[in-house]
Formats: structure tokens, C-alpha cells, sequence
């Protein structure tokens, strides 16, 4: 008899210590990556490494500068692609679409979220290297040759093509959390609205995308973290040149992740590499990590709201 | 918003607008499938998925991605396995243990989400300290180590969807038999939530066989097959990188190749949990 | 007649966070009977059943404090390990809740936790639980198929197979016939009386009808107040409070408008009825008073005399450890000209 009640306690035991390890985890990861960026910070300030462009492993130059313009274009480029139209498919499927549409697009949209990143980059490569070097750059130079539009960078490997290829990644987080948004929002708010004779249309813009407009923040910021972070699609894609210091959506950028992902194998060759490597990968936890607090942090705040009533 | 005279004319600007945006959304992934299928297939043959790399393979010598595709199977299934170890007896705790309004789950729970936005590059960067902290190689444990700690929250977060909505009344009937909670979790709670565990471990799964960056440095490459814990892996993601990385459009095809094979096989798991899903339907991707 | 105590609550008091559910009650069950809880929904009918198997603990926010005695011993106390308990008290609870298991194992599963393993020996444990609930005939052919798949009915005739074949002592019904059919419904009646030679039965009911076909014992629950306990025939035919009353009767419940209070603590009995009597009479006839008194032979004795004057007994309730209530209402029959 007693044995079953031992066995419990001691089960209960490690359970709640598998609990403690998951909600450490990030500290021991930002943790770790502190130690380990911390011989280069004592070198260098982090101001100079942030805001110097100079990248020189073999002679000491650290500047990061580039690397966070890199990441910033292509994020702000997926972004502004994947938001409007992620947020209008989420409208559709969850408040238009029949449900043959919905039990067709809503499983698709799942399979998008599993596929792999490289498989986005090997379709980058295939597909929207060309599409942006032979139709898009020729197009916008042509027509708008002015600030971000003109480059000398004719490959097809560019910010833009990363941005595109991630805003398709970004497609599946943004949709699922703005359709899970909109799912919360009763339905007795919208039958008020729509018994005081307003349309289906009008309801939805009024109503329910005001109620909802903390969970879309939210979705916006879950994706922009996606983006953010994601790697090695990137890495095929965007170019990835050093010392380039982005000026338009068509020169080549080089994303923090992929300048990460690039210095394996020479890493441990170059003094104060490695440090610098991962003073990189710091820097993309704590932001990822702040983006996606905020991002849950809201939702959880609706979630928890929700069931108060 | 824009102003215009008549609602009906704005709802149906609206109307068309989301119905191109999913088409859009929709058709990306039949045009990615579709990509993949069309460069790879012609180069797809037997010594593909049969031979391992011969010398001068990455020249355009013959020779296959065995290696690889094995890899990745032993790593998946190994970081699969790890994973499920710590996810499981976790979200039983969170469920069975913990009250519905517990700090801990709460903290457990908000960890586990953000833990799930973080890059898989971070994950692999981290796995290199690790490595590095325990005197390890890169190898094919510390590369299933660090795929395991980077699906811990998607295979965990999926099981919680499932656990959350078994009744209340399903473990009051077996309290009420005297059992304890760990016998209500196995016994019970367990065989309830059997097909959504099966599908969140295959979500898992289809998840760590296809992320390359977390085992960049974790795992290395090589050719030949895996045949031990503490000697670097190859996977298939990175044959795919190295293959498109080489300069020669016979390698180039072969990588096309083997984007199809990894393409098929995270179709054929995607496809595989959902049939088994069938009505748990709501733990995909939340 | 010599009534044994199974189950005894002493000063029980559960809260739901700030909701108080249970509200101060102490009462004897008696062994080998069946007592029904009645009372309105909501009034804490199943809070107090759950309470006598400690499944009250798993919701959220529930807080118990006082006794609750099963053979003599303190099922709260921490020292009692609760799935020994839960052995003790087999639940049938509203919906029938099988296992996702076979009809077999639903059976099974209870002795197997708690140490049997000899495969015969479940066989014969199966058989003879699935014969005592009246569903052997019905499913001898079919043991290892899914017990999702059996009616409504027959479910919850295997949850009470389940529920003995771990030797209980108390069966604790929450509504066991809520959800069936009549036909289901009286079949399981049926079982609960054939058990009650065996078995300690509570059960809770929202059916007077029921209670009036099964019960020896009867509890009333209103509002989380015990209003009044008693043999089944006493308090159903013959209610002693009003509120008892106007529920059986299928009228309103209201609280009396209390035209006069009596603080009458810290005065013992007879002293303390002198006082009473002399204030009822100041009283309008069919007027109502409350007295409060702070020791239970007053408690008991005062409603006596009261009534032995002539006068109604309205409500006699503990409203907490040392105090009792008792509502009066000055006798406006045969003395009105």
C-alpha cells in the first residue's frame, strides 16, 4: 500500500523538477551566452560593437552594425508583406469563408508551419531569386530610382527576396494567433452590433476588430520575433555579403542569425571570435525573447480576462 | 479606415481583398510544393536514397544522401524520445498536479511559449556551450540534445492543449477509486489523450528532423553513416545547404533531390498525425 | 430503534475562496441506510457529498475546515492517506464517467490499483460486480469491448460495478439517475436498495419522489444551512420547519421577516425559555422572533417548550461553533377571536 504513495511523491518530486528546469531555461541559455560573450565585452565596448560597421575577425574588428541594418531590413520587409495579408486571411477563414474553405485553408496552414526552413530557402533560391533579379528589381529601379529602390546588387540574392521568403514563414504564426484572437471575441457582442442593424462588415470593423486589437498587437509581435530570429532561409537568400552595409531593399544583407550560422567551423580559429559570435546569439535571445513575453503576455492577459468573465 | 459612400461597396472591397490575401497565403505553399517537386524530381534516383556520399561527391561524383537521410531519422527519433521524457511527465504535472490556477503552471506555461519563440540558431549556440562545458564533440548526442531542448516546447505546449480539455469528471472518477494521480495519469488520463500525445510527439518530430541551424554546430557533417553517439552526424537539411552551396549545377540537382526527400517525409508526418488527430484538431500551432 | 453511526460531520464549513458553500454543519449518517440529501440546486447537496470522500480538495479555491468522521476516525486529518479513503467510498457520480478502457478493465482497474493482480481472481471479481449491478447478462459476451460504447444506462450501472468492485464501505450517489432514462434510472434504484444491507448509501436527489422511494434518512440543505435531518418518514410527511416545508410542498422559500430578535447567550436553560416565553407573549400573533442562544441543551430544549406552549417552530440552525438560532413564530390558530 505504501509503496504506491512513495512512488507517487517521488514521481511528484521530479515532475515539479522537470517544471523548475523548463522555466530556467531561458536563463540558463541568456545565462550561458553571457559568460561566453563576456571576454569580448570586456575589450570592446557594446557600443562600439553595435554601432561599428567594421567586421574583421583577423585583426579585431567586431562591428555589428551592418549585420543589425541587415536584420532590420529584411524583418521590416517580411513584416510589412506578411501583417496585412495574414491578418486579412485570418479575418476570412474565421469570419467569411464556408466551412469547406475553412477545413481547406485551415490544415494548409498548419503543413506551412511545419515545412522546414530550408526548404523555404531551396524555394527562394528556385523561385524568388529570379522572380526579384529579372521582374521586381528591373521594375523598381526603372520606375522609382530613388531611396530604398536603387542598388548595384543585380545577383537576385537581396534583402527583398529574404523578406519574402520570410514573410511566407511568418504567415502561418501571424494567421493562427489573429484567428484564435478573433474566436475569443463573444458572440453576443457581435449579435448586439448586428441586431442594431448594422452589416456583417461594419461589425467586424467596429466590434470585433476593436475587441480583438490587443491580440492582433500581439500576433504582430509573435511574428516579427519569427522573423527576427530565423536563419538559415535567410542565410541561402539574402546574400549575405560581408562588409556590405545595406542601403535598399535589393543590396545584399546579412542578418545577425546568418552571420551566426556562417562562422561554424572557423569559429574557435580567430581570438575573441567566438565571443563575438555569441555576444551575437545573446543579443538575438534577449530580443527574441522580450518580443515573445510581450507577445504571450498579452495573450495570456485576454486568455485570463476571457475566463473571469 | 477609408470612408467610403456605401457600406456594401466597402464590405465588398474588404471581401475581395481577404479572399486574395488567402489565395495568396494559400497557393505559397502549393507553389513552394509545387517548386520542390518540379526541380527535384527529375533529379531523384535510387543511389539518392541507397549510397552514401562517394569520394568527390560535392564535385558531381556519384554517390547518394543515405547518410543524411539516416542521420536525421536517429537524431529526430533520439531528440523525439529525450524530448518526450521531459514533456510528458511536465504537462501531466501541469494538468493533474498543479490547480487550474497555479503560479507555478502559469510561469511553467509562459515559459514554455516563450521558450517556443526562440530562435533555433540560439538553441544551437547554446548547444555549443553545453558542449563545450561537458568537454564534448560535436556529435550526434549533442546534436539530438539540442534538437530535444528545441522541441521540449512545441511537443509540450501541443500535449498541454490535449490534456487541458479532457473532462474534469474523468479524473474525479478514478480519484474516486481510490487511485493516485500518477495511476490516474497513466492508466487513465493517458489512454484518453493517446491519439493528441501521438500527434503532438509526430509535430515534434516532423520539427526536429527539418531544422538545420540548431545543428550546425552541434552535429557537424560527414559522409559517412551514423554509427556513433559521439561522432558527428550529417542531416539532411544541412546536405540540402552544402549541396545548393557548391558551385556545380549536378550537385545543385542532387540538393533539389534531396529538398524533395525531406519535403516528402515531413508531408508524409503531417499527413500521418492528422488522420490520426481526427477531432484534436486544436493543438496545432496556436 | 438503535441507529449506528457510519459517517458523523462536526462543525463542517467549506468555502469556495470568498462563497461559503457549507455553512457550519454537524450531522450523524447512519450505517447501513439510505440517506438522501434534499434541497434546491446550489445549496451545497453535492459539495457535502464530495466532502465525505475529499474530492472537494481537486476544485479550485476550496477550503474545508471542522470534521468529518468515518468510523470514528478523521478523514481530514493529515495523517490519513486519501486514496485509502477514496477505497472506502465507492462514487456514483451524476453522468456516468466510464474509463477510455475496456468494459473488462473498467471493472478491473480498481482492484488492480490497490494490489490484486491474479488474473482469476479479476475474472471472478469482474463477474461478480458486473452480476451484482445487473449488467453481466448484457455484456458477458462483450467484456473487452470499448465501455464507450454501451448506453447511457448500462454505463452507469458499470460505473457502479467499478465503483463496488473496490470493496467500498459508503456509496456516494451525486444524482446517479440525473441523466437516464426512466427505465435506467429505476433499474439503478432498484440496485440501491438491494445494496443498502451491505452499503452505507448517501445519496444526493434532486427528486423528492426518489428520495421519498429510497430514503430512511433524510438531510435538507438550504443555502448551505442544515435546516433540518431526520427519519424519512418524520421529515417528509411530517416537517418540523417551515422552510422544509414550503421545498416539499414545491413553494418559494423566504426567509421569515423577523419582526423581533432575543439575544438570550450566556443564559442557561430554563432561564433563558422564561425569558422567550415572556417575550412572546409582548408579541402580535403570527409575528416571529429569533432567538440566539449559546449552548445546544437550550438549543434542544427551548423548541420543545416552545412548541409544548403552542407556538410554531419555524427553524432551528447552528450559526456557528458556539451559537444557536431558533426562529419562532407566535401561534395565530385556535387563540384568535
Amino acid at each position: 500500500m505504501n509503496i504506491r504513495i512513495i512512488k507517487e511523491n517521488l514521481v511528484r518530486r521530479t515532475m515539479f523538477g522537470l517544471c523548475l528546469f523548463v522555466f530556467s531555461l531561458v536563463f540558463l541559455m541568456a545565462f550561458g551566452l553571457y559568460q561566453k560573450s563576456k571576454p569580448i565585452l570586456a575589450i570592446i565596448s557594446l557600443k562600439d560593437l553595435l554601432f561599428s560597421s567594421i567586421w574583421h575577425p583577423t585583426q579585431g574588428h567586431f562591428g555589428l552594425s551592418s549585420f543589425i541594418a541587415g536584420t532590420f531590413w529584411v524583418t521590416a520587409i517580411a513584416v510589412i508583406i506578411a501583417v496585412p495579408l495574414s491578418i486579412l486571411t485570418a479575418i476570412y477563414v474565421s469570419e467569411y469563408a464556408s466551412k469547406r474553405v475553412r477545413s481547406f485553408a485551415k490544415p494548409i496552414i498548419d503543413l506551412l508551419a511545419g515545412i522546414s526552413p530550408i526548404i523555404f530557402g531551396v524555394w527562394g533560391i528556385i523561385a524568388v531569386v529570379p522572380l526579384v533579379r529579372d521582374y521586381l528589381m528591373p521594375f523598381f529601379t526603372k520606375r522609382f530610382p530613388f531611396f530604398p529602390f536603387v542598388s548595384d546588387n543585380y545577383t537576385g540574392f537581396s534583402a527583398l527576396t529574404g523578406g519574402i521568403v520570410l514573410a511566407v514563414m511568418t504567415f502561418p504564426i501571424i494567421i493562427s494567433v489573429v484567428e484564435e484572437v478573433l474566436r475569443t471575441v463573444s458572440f453576443e457582442i457581435r449579435e448586439a452590433s448586428l441586431s442594431l442593424g448594422a452589416t456583417k462588415w461594419q461589425t467586424i470593423k467596429y466590434v470585433v476588430l476593436k475587441k480583438a486589437r490587443p491580440g492582433i498587437i500581439a500576433a504582430v509581435i509573435l511574428g516579427v520575433s519569427r522573423a527576427f530570429g530565423e536563419t538559415m532561409a535567410v542565410l541561402m537568400v539574402a546574400g549575405c555579403a560581408l562588409g556590405v552595409f545595406p542601403k535598399s531593399i535589393f543590396d545584399a544583407a546579412y542578418p545577425l542569425p546568418a552571420l551566426i550560422a556562417n562562422t561554424y567551423g572557423e569559429m574557435m580559429s580567430i581570438p575573441l571570435y567566438d565571443s563575438a559570435v555569441l555576444l551575437a546569439a545573446f543579443i538575438l535571445l534577449i530580443i527574441t525573447a522580450l518580443f515573445n513575453m510581450a507577445g504571450w503576455g498579452i495573450l495570456l492577459h485576454i486568455e485570463r480576462k476571457q475566463a473571469c468573465g | 479606415m477609408v470612408r467610403l459612400r456605401s457600406p456594401q461597396v466597402e464590405e465588398n472591397i474588404f471581401i475581395g481583398l481577404m479572399i486574395a490575401s488567402t489565395f495568396i497565403v494559400v497557393s505559397s505553399l502549393i507553389l513552394i510544393l509545387a517548386t520542390i517537386f518540379i526541380k527535384g524530381f527529375p533529379a531523384l534516383n535510387l543511389d539518392m536514397i541507397t549510397k552514401t556520399p562517394k569520394g568527390g561527391y560535392y564535385l558531381g561524383k556519384e554517390g547518394g544522401v543515405l547518410n543524411a537521410i539516416l542521420g536525421s531519422l536517429i537524431l529526430g527519433i533520439g531528440a523525439t524520445f529525450l524530448a518526450l521524457l521531459v514533456s510528458l511527465p511536465l504537462v501531466f504535472y501541469l494538468n493533474l498536479y498543479l490547480k487550474k490556477n497555479s503560479k507555478l503552471a502559469l510561469a511553467a506555461r509562459f515559459s514554455l511559449d516563450v521558450l517556443w519563440g526562440i530562435p533555433s540558431i540560439v538553441y544551437g549556440a547554446f548547444g555549443f556551450i553545453l558542449m563545450m562545458f561537458f568537454g564534448l564533440r560535436a556529435s550526434l548526442l549533442a546534436g539530438t540534445i539540442t534538437i530535444a531542448l528545441l522541441i521540449i516546447p512545441i511537443m509540450a505546449r501541443s500535449m498541454d492543449e490535449v490534456l487541458k480539455m479532457i473532462p474534469f469528471e474523468l479524473k474525479e472518477a478514478s480519484y474516486a477509486l481510490g487511485a493516485t494521480k500518477l495511476e490516474t495519469a497513466i492508466k487513465v488520463i493517458f489512454r484518453q489523450a493517446l491519439p493528441g500525445i501521438f500527434t503532438a510527439i509526430l509535430i515534434a518530430f516532423g520539427r526536429g528532423i527539418g531544422d538545420a541551424a540548431a545543428v550546425l554546430f552541434t552535429a557537424s557533417f560527414t559522409d559517412s553513416l551514423p554509427y556513433s553517439l559521439f561522432k558527428p552526424v550529417a542531416t539532411l537539411p544541412l546536405a540540402i545547404f552544402f549541396q545548393l552551396g557548391t558551385p556545380f549545377p549536378e550537385v545543385q540537382q542532387r540538393g533539389y533531390a534531396s529538398a524533395l526527400i525531406l519535403t516528402i517525409i515531413i508531408l508524409c508526418i503531417s499527413i500521418f498525425s492528422r488522420i490520426l488527430s481526427g477531432k484534436f484538431t486544436k493543438h496545432t500551432i496556436k | 430503534m438503535e441507529i449506528k453511526t457510519h459517517i458523523s460531520v462536526k462543525n463542517l464549513n467549506i468555502w469556495y475562496g470568498q462563497h461559503q458553500a457549507i455553512n457550519n454543519i454537524s450531522i450523524d449518517i447512519p450505517d447501513k441506510k439510505i440517506t438522501a440529501i434534499i434541497g434546491p440546486s446550489g445549496c451545497g447537496k453535492s459539495t457535502l457529498l464530495k466532502s465525505f470522500n475529499r474530492l472537494i480538495e481537486l476544485q479550485d479555491g476550496a477550503k474545508v475546515s471542522g470534521k468529518v468522521l468515518v468510523d470514528g476516525e478523521d478523514i481530514y486529518d493529515p495523517k490519513v492517506e486519501v486514496t485509502h479513503l477514496r477505497k472506502k467510498m465507492g462514487l456514483l457520480s451524476q453522468r456516468p464517467q466510464v474509463l477510455p478502457v475496456s468494459i473488462y478493465e473498467n471493472v478491473a482497474y480498481g482492484p488492480r490499483i490497490h494490489g490484486i493482480k491474479d488474473k482469476k481472481k479479476l475474472d471472478e471479481i469482474v463477474q461478480r460486480y458486473l452480476i451484482e449491478s445487473n449488467l453481466w447478462d448484457e455484456v458477458r459476451g462483450r467484456l473487452n469491448s470499448s465501455a464507450s460504447k454501451l448506453s447511457i444506462g448500462q454505463q452507469q450501472r458499470l460505473c457502479l460495478a467499478r465503483g463496488l468492485a473496490v470493496e467500498p464501505e459508503v456509496i456516494l450517489g451525486d444524482e446517479p439517475t440525473s441523466a437516464l432514462d426512466p427505465l435506467s434510472a429505476e433499474c439503478i434504484e432498484q440496485r440501491l436498495l438491494e445494496l443498502k444491507n451491505k452499503y452505507t448509501i448517501v445519496l444526493v436527489t434532486h427528486i423528492l419522489r426518489q428520495a421519498k422511494r429510497l430514503a430512511d434518512y433524510i438531510i435538507f440543505l438550504y443555502l448551505g444551512n442544515l435546516i433540518e435531518h431526520g427519519p424519512a418518514e418524520e421529515v417528509l410527511n411530517n416537517p418540523k420547519y417551515l422552510k422544509t416545508k414550503n421545498y416539499l410542498e414545491g413553494k418559494f422559500i423566504e426567509e421569515p421577516k423577523i419582526n423581533k430578535e432575543l439575544n438570550l447567550k450566556r443564559t442557561a436553560y430554563p432561564n433563558n425559555f422564561v425569558t422567550a416565553k415572556l417575550a412572546l407573549g409582548d408579541l402580535e400573533f403570527g409575528h416571529i422572533v429569533k432567538i440566539i442562544v449559546d449552548n445546544e441543551s437550550s438549543a434542544i430544549e427551548i423548541p420543545k417548550a416552545i412548541e409544548h406552549e403552542g407556538h410554531k417552530i419555524l427553524e432551528v440552525r447552528k450559526l456557528n461553533q458556539n451559537d444557536w438560532e431558533i426562529v419562532v413564530q407566535k401561534h395565530n390558530g385556535g387563540y384568535v377571536i
